[in-house]
């Protein structure tokens, strides 16, 4: 089990950055990914694993409409 | 065409730091044109903008005044900073009036050139009272000091055509038409009570008018009521510094960074300079946030259909610039060119579109249950030559939608009109009966406020189910987003100066999505600042997407990346660099309270803005009907089980339908006591004479009114 | 299309073309009023200048930028509002501003640095677009 936005979410082998956007559908571009507090870049995404009880920030960034 | 009822010279005053110092009121009724002295105290407590309009709004009615009665006022102005060209957004024009829809005052903002070229013709804002004996058009020409006032015999109704004709008229020739802006509503603002006001703004490279609009709460519906068929303002000269701002430096520093900001990094990030606003059409859809059939739901598989792709791929002109004012590269003022109409009075002909925004794609097509890209242009078209609010509209239909489906009303109720849920013949047919007069186009004008009591003492339906199914709230209807899982947003909307829209406040991914302010004190607080904050944008003749819609590739680094720390310190900045004060980011919070409180306690003197009047409906918060439920059941169940300790399993449909509301209506009331706290109002909704006298805000009148509700 | 080349291999960084420039035009001998500037990376000097690409024509928010007939791009005066967004938007860093004047200003090709050149390292071009 990992924390997405303080909610838990199941945890499984082989899970990057990029398969945890898709599985909660978080399609927005403009993102910010952080794991245990560490920022990790777009570029990284898909190549930084996430480690069963990580802690991942995902900070939709508009407060506009 | 045209006789000529008044002719008066004036000396245009010459702007220092933002402002001309003048304002032009003018009596349409007995033809009175006066100019009148913008005072230090305007300055000090109401900045300008929406500011500006409310203070004379103010002084113009009573608090018995009706929208329709003469006294009623419509106040335009462009506030300080309007009008410069060095940053994007800046060229908004702020109107207020006594609204049809909501019988307070409305604030509604639009592009186009009319604000910054009646600035620049001399004007800070511009007062309209009276009501014209027969239909007028008043033409303001800032060269040559000159207003008149003259019959409007002869001209269009619909804005396309009629501001097209204006243009010609008033420009000295071809290449004079983009010093040219009129102001016009349409032939349906005549018969309902959401007309608008569309602000054009000739385009040279496709050579037409386009328009942009002031569209809520009402504002075409009033033009017309005056019987002022057009507003035209003429200015020749623009250049970067007519605001004779005091550090051009630091304004010109700003502006060139914001542009490499956006050369840089609008296509990373929303792709504002190829689609536009409506660029977030399936991201909603995908969040469960794209209102779907009178927001009923959060989204449709069909969405696909009306996603940006297939708009720019068949519709969207692109690649040359689409600002509604100069010097705006976010450029997102889309159009489609060469447009053929299939129905109604232009059917055939090829038009420009202005548009797609979001809301009219989520307005006029998921919300209606329309997944018809040429359909939701036409409308978009037609909404705009004739003067209809869209979101108005479009929230309006949707509720009429589902009382029929529903069978809260009958075809027959509707005239013979079939309009369910993705019949956009028969939306198209309305709009066009609007236009004529004829038919159930006005009742439909009437707005969901009033349509409710129709329905239920006319056609029987049943009043407690319109109320809750009824998008509107203080007579206005809900813009386009079913944010009925972000308990902040439901705040944002209900807890509202000019009822629910956009404009103050859109915390549904910080709130929903982040879980970034889960407790009442930390949706207080959001629910504070930015509305103050976007309060801001209104005073100054900004328009708020360049603020957030692109961010500087650094903004993830700081402390609250959602306030976009740099370009709130560009605003201190150009603000600063405009007038020559300074200010800082706290004080420019304060300048917006001050206003804000103000119009807060406006609406009590016209007998609104207390608690009872923050109400939403409840499909705003929750799900009404069993189908609702059943469309986000795993959800609700869960919210059963972790927030009130029940169990789903033991209980049937319409229990934990009723469970669920009690228990949201609960939230609701509470997050109301934490915002009235941090907004220093008391329980009931009043600003507290404390509050006020901090902000400088205890003006004799303003304490006068508030004294009778403590 | 005309447009101004330099010869990197020649050009020893005297600076006389920004000169040129700047007193042709704004009657003085400032390198910030001049449309090309040369830049010393390491002894290789590097000119900054419009390369007549024509990008900020579309772009423009006053539509005051045009190709004239010899395709060379310019700025309409009258037209131009001053709202510096090609100043922004050009990638070549070409487009310039000074805060006291009310329009940005850019190389139009017209020759004069090539003439002053002593290295002879400036060139206008002529090539089909």
């Amino acid at each position: 089990m990992i924390i997405v936005n303080t909610q838990e979410h199941p945890w499984h082998e082989g899970m990057t950055v990029q398969v945890l956007l898709d599985e909660k559908g978080y399609i927005f571009r403009h993102i910010i990914v952080r794991v245990n507090g560490e920022y990790v870049a777009e570029e990284d995404w898909a190549r930084r694993m996430i480690r069963d009880g990580d802690d991942v920030v995902v900070l939709h960034l508009t407060a506009g409409g | 065409m045209g006789r000529i009822l008044k002719s008066y010279n004036y000396e245009p005053g010459k702007i220092f730091r933002g402002y001309t110092g003048k304002s032009l009121y003018i009596n349409v009724g007995d033809l009175r044109i006066e100019e009148k002295e913008v005072t230090q105290l305007m300055k000090d407590k109401f900045i300008g903008g929406k500011g500006f309009d409310l203070y004379y709004l103010w002084k113009a009615v009573k608090p018995e005044t009706q929208w329709n009665d003469p006294e009623n006022e419509i106040v335009m102005s462009c506030g300080p900073l309007g009008g410069i060209t060095q940053y994007s957004g800046t060229g908004k024009t702020l109107v207020a009036a006594i609204s049809p829809m909501t019988d307070i005052p409305v604030d509604s903002n639009a592009g186009g050139y009319f604000g910054p070229l009646l600035k620049f013709s001399g004007w800070d804002a511009l007062e309209l009272q009276g009501k014209a004996e027969q239909e007028i058009v008043v033409f303001i020409d800032g060269n040559k000091g000159l207003i008149q006032i003259e019959t409007a015999e002869g001209l269009a109704e619909d804005s396309h055509i009629l501001a097209e004709e204006l243009t010609r008229k008033y420009a000295e020739d071809e290449k004079d038409m983009v010093n040219v802006s009129v102001v016009s509503a349409g032939s349906a603002a005549r018969h309902i009570l959401y007309g608008m006001l569309n602000f054009s703004f000739y385009d040279p490279r496709r050579k037409t008018v386009r328009f942009k609009q002031a569209a809520r709460g009402g504002l075409g519906t009033i033009l017309l009521d005056k019987k002022i068929k057009a507003l035209v303002v003429r200015f020749k000269g623009i250049n970067p510094n007519l605001n004779d701002v005091a550090d051009i430096g630091l304004i010109n520093k700003i502006g060139v960074k914001y542009h490499k900001e956006m050369r840089d990094l609008d296509e990373k990030q929303n792709g504002m300079r190829k689609i536009g606003t409506a660029n977030t059409i399936l991201v909603m859809n995908k969040y469960d946030l794209l209102p779907t059939r009178n927001f009923q739901t959060g989204g449709d598989p069909e969405a696909v259909k009306i996603s940006p792709q297939v708009f720019i791929e068949n519709f969207l002109t692109q690649g040359i610039h689409d600002g509604c004012w100069y010097g705006c590269t976010m450029s997102c003022a889309k159009t489609a060119d060469h447009f053929k109409l299939l129905t109604g009075p232009y059917k055939g002909e090829c038009v420009t579109v202005d548009g797609p925004e979001y809301e009219c794609v989520a307005g006029l097509g998921s919300n209606l249950g329309v997944f018809d890209p040429q359909a939701i242009l036409e409308e978009n078209f037609y909404c705009d030559t004739y003067g209809i609010d869209l979101i108005s509209f479009a929230t309006c239909i949707a509720f009429i939608m589902e009382c029929y489906q529903r069978g809260q009303i009958s075809q027959e109720d509707m005239g013979g009109l079939d309009l369910r849920f993705g019949n956009h013949e028969a939306v198209l047919e309305l709009m066009h009966q609007m236009s004529r007069g004829e038919g159930f186009g006005p009742m439909a004008g009437l707005g969901i406020r009033k349509l409710k009591k129709v329905f239920a003492e006319k056609f029987g339906a049943d009043p407690q189910l319109l109320q809750d199914i009824g998008m509107e709230s203080k007579g206005l209807e809900y813009s386009e987003y079913c944010h009925k899982e972000s308990l902040a947003q439901q705040g944002g909307f209900a807890l509202t100066n000019k009822g629910p829209q956009h404009d103050e406040a859109w915390l549904i991914f910080m709130d929903m999505v982040n879980n970034q302010i889960p407790s009442f004190e930390e949706k207080a607080e959001a629910l504070h600042y930015y509305p103050m904050f976007r309060t801001w944008f209104g005073l100054m003749g900004l328009c708020k997407l360049p603020w957030n819609d692109i961010v500087p590739a650094d903004n993830h680094l700081t402390d609250i990346p959602a306030r976009v720390p740099e370009h709130v310190q560009n605003y201190v900045d150009i603000f600063n660099g405009v007038t020559g004060m300074q200010i800082d980011k706290a004080e420019l919070i304060r300048q917006s309270e001050r206003v804000y409180n103000f119009q807060r306690v406006f609406n009590l003197r016209m007998g609104s803005g207390l608690r009872q009047h923050d109400k939403p409906p409840y499909r705003s918060m929750g799900p009404v009907s069993r189908e609702e439920y059943e469309s986000r059941q795993d959800l609700y169940d869960k919210q059963l089980r972790e927030k009130q300790g029940l169990d789903p399993e033991k209980m049937n449909l319409d229990e934990k339908i009723a469970v669920t509301r009690k228990y949201r209506e609960q939230q609701f009331e509470l997050l109301t006591d934490a915002v009235y706290k941090r907004r220093g109002w008391t329980k009931q909704g009043v600003p507290t004479l404390e509050h006020l006298a901090e902000l400088g805000m205890d003006l004799p009148e303003v304490v006068e009114v508030v004294k009778q509700y403590l | 299309m005309k447009a101004l080349h330099h010869k990197q291999e020649i050009c020893d960084g005297c600076r006389e073309c920004e000169k040129a420039c700047s007193k042709a035009y704004f009657k003085r001998e400032d390198r910030d009023y001049s449309a090309i500037r040369i830049t010393n990376n390491f002894n290789t000097f590097h000119a900054v200048m419009c390369t007549q690409c024509g990008e900020c024509i579309n772009m423009c928010t006053a539509n005051a930028i045009y190709r004239d007939k010899n395709d060379v791009v310019r700025i309409d005066k009258e037209l131009c509002v001053g709202c510096l967004g090609c100043v922004g938007f050009c990638t070549e860093l070409a487009m310039h501003y000074m805060d006291d004047l009310m329009v940005p200003f850019k190389c139009i090709a017209c020759g004069i640095c090539v003439k002053k050149c002593p290295e002879h390292a400036l060139v206008i071009l002529s090539s089909q677009a």
